[in-house]
């Protein structure tokens, strides 16, 4: 199936069979920063943006794809690097698998426009409940989004 | 957490690479010319394999060999105890286990093929409760278990045991028991859950034109599994190489050999680069979990609250093989340890691992301290009502102070259990409160975690480049502790240069001579004293090239503890459980890197929390229900309650450095500290856990207390 896209800015013209997975193309070109971690949608780790909005790569047919901006980690860390030194800065991982997830679900609710109300630990921890972290316990990439969202 | 996080530079050498998806972890490896694996399993949990039918699968493209047990060497692997084979022969003993594998140019093809492979297996009789497997009458997992290279079991002991660790004189426990004012027994159970790394167990085998073997995989013991690995498959020293590669998160799960062996004898089979990657849900329902366990605690007390004795007896379901588990008992620390942390006059311990017919166990976080511990704390609150005592009281006047010989007979320098108490009930006093919902009751719990640690054996290389700065090569992999950073940081502080002028870099097996692994709390510890010992050698170099340390850190182990308290709200109506906050106050000495240090004490709390109210594997006759890690319930941020720290600085350390551990500290009191907390609610004891809406209903609905709390 022949279709066209935008992948971190770029336009793409591609002839791939439509049920191959975004994260499987993403992969194949070698953008290993969107992980496959339970290959189910539930734990964010291959969260990349569709048109703004956070979709799990690993349950995205390519066929849905024609005329959607695509943008993983390795797009954002050109176009957002604030974005990236709030992570580094707030030491918003350990191991490590699910930061750039993590990364794409922060870059989500700023596009979202959050930050409004009055409770935005509220609001960060709901944008971020589609990322699973075993690691950190959540606090640092918390402040790394509130971080963020102020710079 | 502590503040001011975002105000102080970063100290992770790692940190923007993982922020920008650079980093490379094992899957993130492709190899031209790899072959892919993937596994048939069984689907049964105990069984005789009437027939394999392969042709179908044999028709795929691209698939290159479906191989059974006969095809491979007839070889078994294991971490001490060799009881595991490559694929089942004959039999199999878990749902889960290798009946066959494809190897196929494509991943798709070779799970295409594995999806048409025909297995045919006749059930036998299976055994999946740890005390059902201990009846004389119980179905034998295995025929002779004894006879295991490693084995720790005899011919005369009942056939289903993995280890047995009795401790203590049961005689005069039970005497001072039935002697004692006020004593309670109880049982405590818990379920299996997973480590819960995000990242599923893989590896790339590459064969080498000299015939040998490079290695890529989540292993966070490189060199451990260097010598499993040869040892089963009859390597001699050279034929196999470790290569760095970060894990994705470990817990324990990772030091197991898992599909390692597997993957070296298809590439030495093959001589081509083999790639395994596990399905998320094969990870979950096929790789090592943690212990379910059935623990019985009597514990007595004196009408002043002095404890008299204490009995603990645990059964561990440890699976249908003993391979994944390292120590030298084939037991579980966690539960060895279990008198520990408090002044017993008598005491007794029995801890028997026992084959069943489920996904064989290995470790997690604190290896059966989890069950061990929420069964102790759970019992000293039981036991302070039943005496009328107030819970923290009993526990202060008990735990061990400085100089008191612990259950084992060891005296120890410092034991700072009691102060470590009095720190976390004085921040509640002044923690601020948590909106509890209308109609709910609101209670507090405390539990306790006396965990002794100490250095173990490593070795470093320090290499100087002529600009000044340095590179250290380190033998363990980032796990994602910080373990890195904190060589960087120790280091940079013993050779008095800027911590920017060292880069740490893991190196493969072959660059330096050994190390036991990530794991037991001893890293930062002996990273420290092989750090001095790295800086010595470096100070009275002549500085012209390399220096080199093989550290055998000989230093008498400390005492860390952990004292936790839960703030919960429970709807009386429904049961359901809020965990409002976890306060943990946390015994440290010298603190090398606050932001990590403070990331171990959060994810502990976090992880302790998970265990406490939501993760449960769901293994039920043999198979693994929680299949994906949404079943699996781990936490998200929007689950996680409010997190307060407070550490106890300038304790007794080990080294030069004065550093002890934190890394398996404040994941295992939480599940106790919890259920104590429900207790103090509602007035209702849930002793197996999780501790969810439907038990604490369930309890509330049998007890008078219920009535009352409605």
């Amino acid at each position: 199936m022949r279709l066209e896209l935008t992948l971190n800015g770029s336009p793409v013209d591609l002839d791939e069979d439509p049920t191959a997975t975004l994260l499987d193309w993403l992969r194949s070109l070698g953008l290993t920063g969107t992980k496959e971690g339970c290959g189910i949608g539930v734990c964010g780790a291959c969260t990349v943006l569709g048109d703004g909005r956070p979709i799990s790569a690993c349950l995205t047919l390519i066929g849905t794809l024609d005329g959607v901006s695509v943008l993983t980690v390795e797009g954002v860390a050109q176009s957002e690097p604030t974005l990236v030194e709030a992570f580094v800065d707030c030491e918003a991982m350990q191991c490590g698998i699910c930061t750039p997830g993590h990364v794409m679900a922060a870059a989500a609710a700023k596009l979202a426009g959050i930050g409004a109300s009055a409770d935005v630990d509220s609001e960060i921890r709901y944008w971020l409940e589609g990322n699973l972290c075993r690691c950190t316990g959540y606090e640092t990439i918390v402040a790394a989004l509130r971080s963020y969202l102020e710079r | 957490m502590s503040q001011a996080t975002a105000e102080r530079p970063a100290s992770r050498g790692d940190a923007r690479a993982k922020a920008t998806g650079a980093t490379l972890y094992t899957a993130d490896f492709d190899h031209s010319g790899a072959l892919h694996v993937a596994v048939v399993r069984s689907d049964v949990p105990s069984g005789k394999i009437a027939s394999v039918d392969r042709s179908a699968a044999e028709a795929v493209p691209g698939v290159v060999g479906v191989l059974l047990a006969d095809d491979l060497p007839g070889v078994l692997c294991g971490r001490r105890v060799r009881d595991m084979p490559l694929i089942a022969r004959g039999v199999v003993r878990y749902a889960g286990e290798r009946v066959a594998v494809v190897v196929a140019d494509t991943r798709a093809a070779a799970e295409t093929a594995a999806s048409l492979v025909e297995v045919d297996i006749t059930e036998l009789p299976a055994v999946f409760d740890p005390v059902d497997a201990l009846d004389e009458a119980a179905p034998r997992v295995h025929e002779a278990p004894w006879s295991y290279p490693g084995a720790v079991v005899t011919e005369v002991m009942h056939p289903n045991l993995q280890s047995l660790v009795e401790a203590g004189d049961p005689d005069a426990t039970a005497k001072r028991l039935a002697e004692s004012a006020f004593s309670v027994e109880a049982t405590y159970t818990i379920p299996s859950t997973k480590q819960g790394y995000l990242e599923p167990q893989a590896w790339l085998a590459v064969p080498q034109s000299d015939g040998s073997i490079r290695l890529r995989g989540t292993t966070k013991s490189p060199y451990r599994l260097r010598e499993q690995v040869s040892t089963c498959l009859g390597l001699s020293p050279g034929e196999l190489e470790v290569e760095p590669t970060p894990l994705g998160g470990d817990f324990g799960g990772k030091g197991a050999p898992g599909d390692a062996p597997l993957c070296v004898a298809l590439a030495r089979r093959f001589r081509r680069p083999v790639r395994l990657v596990l399905r998320s849900a094969e990870d979950l329902t096929a790789t090592d979990a943690r212990h379910p366990a059935r623990v019985t605690v009597r514990i007595g007390c004196d009408p002043d609250g002095r404890l008299t004795a204490m009995s603990f007896d645990a059964v561990f379901a440890g699976g249908a093989y003993a391979s994944h588990k390292p120590g030298v008992t084939v037991n579980l620390h966690g539960a060895v340890e279990a008198a520990l942390g408090y002044k017993l006059p008598a005491w007794s311990t029995r801890s028997r691992v026992v084959y069943t017919n489920t996904v064989p166990k290995g470790h997690m976080r604190a290896p059966g301290a989890t069950a061990s511990v929420f069964a102790v704390e759970s019992a000293l609150d039981e036991l302070a009502a039943r005496a009328g005592i107030d819970p923290a009281a009993l526990r202060a006047a008990n735990l061990l102070g400085d100089g008191d010989r612990d259950a084992y007979g060891h005296s120890w320098e410092q034991a700072r259990g009691a102060q470590t108490l009095e720190a976390a009930l004085a921040a509640l006093v002044t923690s601020a409160s948590v909106p509890v919902p209308a109609g709910w009751s609101s209670g507090t719990g405390i539990a306790v975690y006396c965990r002794p640690t100490s250095a173990a054996s490593t070795s470093l290389r320090l290499i100087p480049a002529s600009d000044g700065s340095f590179v250290v090569e380190v033998p363990i992999p980032e796990t994602g502790t910080g373990n890195h950073m904190v060589v960087r940081e120790l280091l940079a502080r013993a050779l008095g240069v800027s911590a920017d002028l060292v880069e740490v870099r893991q190196v493969a097996t072959s660059q330096l001579p050994g190390d036991p692994g990530v794991g037991g709390s001893r890293v930062t510890v002996g990273m420290a004293v092989a750090v001095e010992e790295l800086a010595r050698r470096w100070a009275a170099s002549e500085h012209d090239g390399a220096v080199e340390v093989e550290s055998k850190a000989s230093y008498p182990p400390v005492l860390s503890y952990a004292a936790q308290i839960a703030r919960v709200a429970v709807d009386p109506d429904t049961g359901q459980v809020k965990v409002l906050e976890l306060l943990s106050a946390v015994d440290v000495a010298r603190v090398v890197n606050p932001v990590a240090h403070q990331l171990q004490i959060d994810g502990g709390a976090v992880m302790g929390f998970g265990s406490a109210v939501m993760e449960d594997s769901l293994e039920q006759d043999g198979l693994v229900w929680a299949a994906n890690l949404g079943e699996l319930k781990l936490p998200c941020a929007a689950d996680v309650p409010r997190l307060t720290t407070i550490l106890l600085e300038g304790g007794l350390g080990i080294g030069d450095a004065n550093v002890k551990s934190v890394g398996e500290l404040t994941n295992v009191a939480v599940p106790a500290a919890v259920a104590n907390a429900v207790a103090n609610a509602v007035g209702v004891r849930v002793r197996d856990l999780p501790v969810s809406a439907e038990k604490v209903w369930h309890a509330l609905q049998a007890s008078e207390s219920g009535k009352v709390a409605r």
